[in-house]
């Protein structure tokens, strides 16, 4: 499987007569886009907003982040099952449109009991942006309002696919340019892999990608357009992963479709195959609502590792809060009994200062953990000009565009759960 | 950046400060113009970054029998010098002493708003007590090792003063304070993750960068002998509570629990409770708060004969992202209650 990422490099975007791009210039034309969203009878008005690095604008209640993606030629299929028919994805060329993002708003945020009401949020300028990419890049805002009568989750179902759409939209503008950088990505067939270097150990990487923890959405078209709330772990092809057969689960906290379409640990697994390791695939999985499932889908896992893909060793990352963090630790116990070494990477959500606790298991076997930061640390962040999206007064008065402290996890991107962030947590 | 130099105030007690052992240890505190005793070496330490500007003197009993009021009244002394920062100490293994100097220093951080930093020996009493608060020097039981002391005490002191940065507990001598916060690390998580697998692999050294907790192990209470004649509670951390949340339960981190009363109820009517708790989807629950309170089932248990009462309150909390003290607290707590009205046994039911 052989995938070829055609870079095109945008470095502004605006809006225009009609959507093309011209000397690394992205131009949209904003009513063609709005006419082909609200096609969708879910949907009422589509706005659509830009908003730039450098600016002094904050970005409300985001749902999904997507880079703008395009598949060349005929049988190239676009996130199959959830937007195009199921075809090739994974395989042949791609466009890409690098330095902007597609940001979904999430209307129905506002005043959600569970959540911050202003949301997850970017800051295009400051120290807010200056710890995200989303932060970096042109971002193309749509808020769409639902129709009438339309359901909570058919609205959330709706808003997803119009992200989707608009990557796809923007990313057409690209096609028959000539790119700035070609990516490939290859791996061998399993069965060939050994052919080559003996030497290397194997691993695989473990991507636990939905949790039972909350509600979600029903019909969520998570992996090739089906949801994946009952999933057992499975094998997918990390250009799978790449190329748009995965995207974020409604909510998928810290693993927005960017982050997968760009998935940092994919990535370096790839940039380390053939030289200190071979990289034998990717082990899907989820973590349940409750013990018997999670012991069940750890040990399917465990033995996909083990004695399916023969690996020495995963890498392992979760989702969401606490509860998965104990589904995913489960999984890796099991690997380790099996004799697969394990990392797990994964924000501490659990860290605490009252015991010096910084997990919430204690399996001795799984002694390797990578950490991915604290999330609730506050940052401060200044008084921006311009808001897009609904704003919400803060509780304590005051308006979201002031200058504000705001929890990490509050920043969209600003500490993820796939691998792109810095941060870690230390104790001082 | 700090340039002026800065205006120290140093705290001893009645020893260090030349006015008598054990039997002037009720002196009250007083406050004297520039270094005395230690202070000389705090002096040297800053050289010209800064000069102590007085000096307080406090007894050890006089300040260990009444912290909260001393501490005030010695912060008031404080005041007029306008100082930039407190040192205390050191205080070696002198327990009173050590106590007085970390209260004093937390104290003045949050009243006065200025940096401060002191000295112990690790098994003085005031480490455990303030290490979370303050900056504490680790040193020696004795004076002998006071201008080792001094000199970290002061160069930690310096950087906080001017917003400079503080190093590891482990480069820098203080007792860790056991805080959390991110820093930022030169390789994203990812290629950490996979440098450190590939150490793993190739059994070579690696640094978990988390420790695992090592948990209390609790005895298992005796099995109730005669459960027919045993009186049974239910407790939840499922943050079922009564509609309106009257204890003001938190959504998450909690540090209150709730006794809701069910006598004589054959079961709990979904319109008269809520659910407090951002950790899972209520919904369910709200539909039927049976699904996580079982007062029916154990009703019918208690009317077959299997259990002898089901006790009349049950408890919950909001068991998301509760800090291990605060759930280990609550738990004491309840426990001690149900232990008071014989309860022998109790179901747990967790979210």
């Amino acid at each position: 499987m052989r995938l070829e990422l055609n870079i095109v490099s945008i470095k502004d975007v605006n809006f225009g007569a009609n959507t093309a791009i011209k000397d690394g210039v992205l131009q949209i034309n904003q009513r063609e886009l709005q006419e082909l969203l609200e096609e969708d009878k879910r949907l009422g008005r589509v706005e659509i907003e830009l908003a730039h690095p450098g600016e002094k604008c904050r970005i409300l209640q985001t749902s999904d982040v997507i880079e703008p993606r395009a598949k060349i030629g005929e049988s190239g299929k676009n996130f199959p099952g959830a937007l195009d028919q199921h075809g090739t994805v994974g395989m042949g060329p791609t466009c890409v449109l690098r330095g902007v993002s597609v940001v979904t708003i999430d209307d129905s945020e506002r005043g959600d009991f569970y959540r911050d009401m202003n949301g997850e949020i970017i800051d295009m300028s400051g120290p807010g942006a200056e710890l995200t990419i989303y932060g970096k890049t042109h971002n193309v805002a749509v808020l769409p309002f639902p129709a009438d009568g339309v359901s909570l989750s058919d609205y959330r179902l709706a808003l997803k696919v119009a992200g989707l759409k608009t990557a796809v939209y923007l990313a057409e503008a690209g096609k028959s340019l000539k790119p700035d950088a070609i990516e490939v990505y290859e791996i061998p067939p399993l069965m060939d892999i050994e052919k080559q270097r003996k030497d290397l150990p194997r691993v695989a990487y473990v991507f636990q990608l939905f949790a039972a923890q909350f509600g979600g959405i029903t019909e969520d078209p998570v992996l090739y357009g089906g949801n994946v709330d009952k999933i057992v772990p499975t094998i997918l092809h990390p250009n799978e992963v790449l190329d748009g057969a995965l995207i974020s689960p409604y909510r998928g906290k810290g693993i927005e479709t960017y982050m997968i379409q760009n998935h940092p640990i994919i990535k370096k697994l790839y940039q380390r195959n053939g030289k200190d390791l071979h990289f034998a695939g990717v082990i899907i999985t989820i973590a349940h609502n409750n013990e018997h499932e999670n012991r069940r889908a750890a040990t399917i896992s465990a033995n996909l590792a083990k004695w399916v893909l023969r690996t020495d060793g995963v890498i392992l990352t979760k989702v969401f809060g606490g509860a998965p963090e104990m589904a995913i630790a489960q999984t890796a116990q099991r690997c380790e009994e099996l004799g697969v070494k394990t990392v797990l990477a994964m924000w501490q959500q659990a860290a605490d200062d009252s015991q010096e606790i910084d997990t919430l298991f204690s399996f001795q076997e799984v002694n390797a953990i990578v950490s991915m930061g604290i999330l609730f640390e506050p940052i401060s962040l200044p008084h921006m000009e311009r808001i897009i999206g609904r704003p919400v007064p803060l509780s304590g008065g005051g308006s979201i565009s002031d200058k504000i402290d705001r929890q990490l996890q509050w920043i969209k991107g600003a500490i993820g759960q796939l691998g792109t962030s810095r941060l870690m947590a230390s104790r001082y | 950046m700090q340039t002026k130099p800065l205006r120290v105030v140093h705290y001893i007690n009645q020893f260090f400060g030349g006015i008598g052992g054990e039997d002037k240890a009720y002196t009250k505190p007083q406050i004297k113009d520039g270094p005395i005793g230690p202070g000389k070496a705090v002096q040297q330490a800053l050289g010209d970054r800064g000069e102590v500007v007085a000096t307080v003197i406090c007894g050890d009993n006089y300040f260990a029998e009444r912290i909260e009021e001393v501490t005030a009244e010695v912060t008031e002394l404080l005041i007029p010098y306008r100082p930039d920062a407190l040192i205390a100490g050191p205080a070696f293994d002198a327990g009173r002493y050590g106590i007085a100097c970390g209260a004093l220093c937390k104290a003045v951080q949050s009243k006065l708003g200025i940096p401060s930093v002191t000295g112990m020996h690790e098994e003085n009493p005031g480490v455990d007590m303030f290490k979370r608060h303050v900056y504490i020097v680790k040193g020696g039981s004795s004076a002998k090792g006071m201008v080792e002391a001094v000199s970290k005490m002061v160069s930690i002191l310096w950087r906080l003063a001017s917003d400079q940065k503080i190093g590891k507990p482990s480069e820098e001598g203080y007792f860790p304070r056991g805080i959390l916060g991110n820093k930022t690390s030169e390789r994203t998580s990812a290629e950490r993750a996979i440098s450190m697998l590939l150490a793993k692999m190739a059994g070579e050294r690696f640094e978990s960068e988390a420790i695992l907790p090592k948990y209390d192990r609790v005895k298992p209470a005796p099995f109730i002998k005669d459960l027919s004649s045993a009186i049974i509670a239910l407790v939840t951390d499922g943050g079922l509570v009564p509609k309106g949340n009257p204890d003001r339960i938190e959504v998450k981190e909690a540090t209150r629990f709730g006794a809701y009363s069910i006598q004589g109820a054959d079961g709990l009517k979904p319109e008269n409770y809520e659910i407090n708790h951002v950790g899972y989807d209520g919904s369910l629950v709200a539909q039927d708060p049976h699904r996580l309170v079982p007062v029916d089932v154990m009703r019918d248990l208690e009317k077959e004969g299997m259990i002898g009462k089901l006790y009349d309150t049950f408890y919950a909390t909001t068991g998301v992202a509760t800090s291990a003290e605060n759930a280990k607290r609550m738990g004491q707590a309840i426990a001690a209650r149900l232990k008071k009205e014989r309860v022998s046994g109790v179901i747990l039911t967790s979210t």
